[in-house]
């Protein structure tokens, strides 16, 4: 798994390529928490590189957002692929989370 | 991870015939060298994990099943039942229902399972049912493995609930229908969950396919609901094995079962490569 984070005046863009399983899923939360703790608490995950998703995968995407919320912000997903968002659906998430087609539009969703 | 095993438990759901994925998976896991510790399996998830932990090879279980569900289980009406529904004063309802006689059902059975137990199997095994009387889901684990299966199958309206242990019970996708919290339970690690949502019929021209389309309703938000939780409960990998299907396959699509079978390799294979990075990172 790769990442890359993308400051952009409303919201922090992470850009995430590969899986997000029980191998990174520490380190994608460390990364959403790096950005919360630098006070970026708008965040979008790019989704669109990623291919799959595990349990762990989504507890850490769930502790991302209860974080952000907890500081005033939110945690949205952008592209999400066909076999994660399947996953996302079983489990709940598309209920819980915003979900956009792409990067600019989940940026554009938290305003000016 | 702990342990060097390359071994995971399975849990096979709810799903009529797609549960035939699940020798699809089988195959695949055993041309990679994967074992099962622990199968647990709910309504048409039942036979395999049954047919599994028994011991039973691939090839066999394809056959056993292209035996088992057939038309035939379903062609006998359950006459005095479905009089009994509609005349219960007359006929003496006796709280318990369905519109198909399982003489059919009972006999494709018993080939298999028939004075088979628990304590015979090789892997352990657990199979899910849900008690008429309460609700509660019944975790069967001992005793008679047709029995188990018989009520973990006894899909509402179609076929009587089963008595086991003077309980009578239900098909088990009624209180779990992809019962990954018994394999949690059950000390599970790397937990492989292949469950499959309930098809909604393609037309409610019938009271009986209205019946259907409710029991798909609440079966499947039960099954999101219940996965939700699971998710987030264990404290490892669970790792969703959920087939694409680009036809329909109903309750009694027999003629898809290679079709199904081939899916469930499929979606199999692609979560190998997770599951040997898993045991890698395990060794290490």
């Amino acid at each position: 798994m790769n990442v890359v984070v993308e400051q952009r005046p409303t919201a922090a863009v992470v850009r995430i390529t590969g899986s997000v399983d029980g191998l990174t899923a520490d380190a994608l939360q460390a990364a959403f928490r790096e950005q919360v703790d630098g006070g970026a608490t708008r965040v979008v995950a790019d989704m669109a590189g990623v291919e799959y998703t595990s349990s762990a995968g989504l507890r850490a995407l769930l502790a991302t957002l209860k974080l952000t919320r907890q500081h005033g912000g939110d945690f949205r997903l952008a592209g999400v692929q066909p076999n994660v968002l399947k996953v996302l659906e079983l489990s709940g998430f598309t209920s819980i989370l915003k979900l956009y087609d792409d990067v600019d539009g989940a940026v554009g969703s938290f305003g000016a | 991870m702990s342990g060097e095993s390359r071994r995971v438990s399975l849990v096979i759901g709810a799903g009529s015939v797609k549960c035939a994925a699940a020798l699809g998976l089988w195959r695949a896991l055993i041309r990679h060298g994967i074992e099962l510790d622990m199968v647990v399996g709910c309504s048409g998830g039942s036979l395999y994990a049954a047919t599994m932990a028994l011991g039973y090879d691939v090839d066999t279980c394809e056959r056993l099943t292209r035996e088992l569900w057939t038309k035939d289980v379903t062609m006998e009406r359950d006459t005095r039942g479905i009089l009994a529904a509609i005349f219960p004063k007359l006929l003496g309802f006796d709280g318990k229902f369905g519109m198909v006689h399982d003489r059919a059902m009972g006999k494709a059975l018993a080939g298999p399972f028939g004075g088979r137990t628990f304590e015979e199997a090789k892997i352990p095994l657990h199979v899910v049912t849900t008690d008429l009387e309460t609700g509660a889901k019944v975790v069967l684990s001992s005793g008679s493995i047709f029995d188990a299966v018989r009520a973990s199958i006894a899909i509402p309206y179609v076929w009587r609930p089963w008595q086991v242990g003077g309980r009578w019970l239900l098909d088990g996708c009624m209180s779990d229908p992809l019962p990954v919290d018994v394999a949690i339970r059950e000390g599970g690690h790397v937990i492989l969950a292949m469950g499959f949502e309930s098809p909604f019929p393609r037309r409610v021209k019938s009271a009986t396919r209205y019946a259907f389309q409710v029991n798909s309703i609440y079966t499947n938000n039960l099954l999101r609901a219940n996965y939700a939780f699971h998710n987030l409960a264990h404290h490892a990998e669970i790792i969703p094995i959920l087939p694409a299907f680009d036809r329909p396959i109903g309750l009694f699509s027999t003629e898809q079962i290679p079709y199904v079978i081939a899916q469930g390799e499929k979606a199999t294979e692609e979560q190998i490569p997770y599951l040997e990075r898993l045991f890698a990172g395990a060794a290490t």
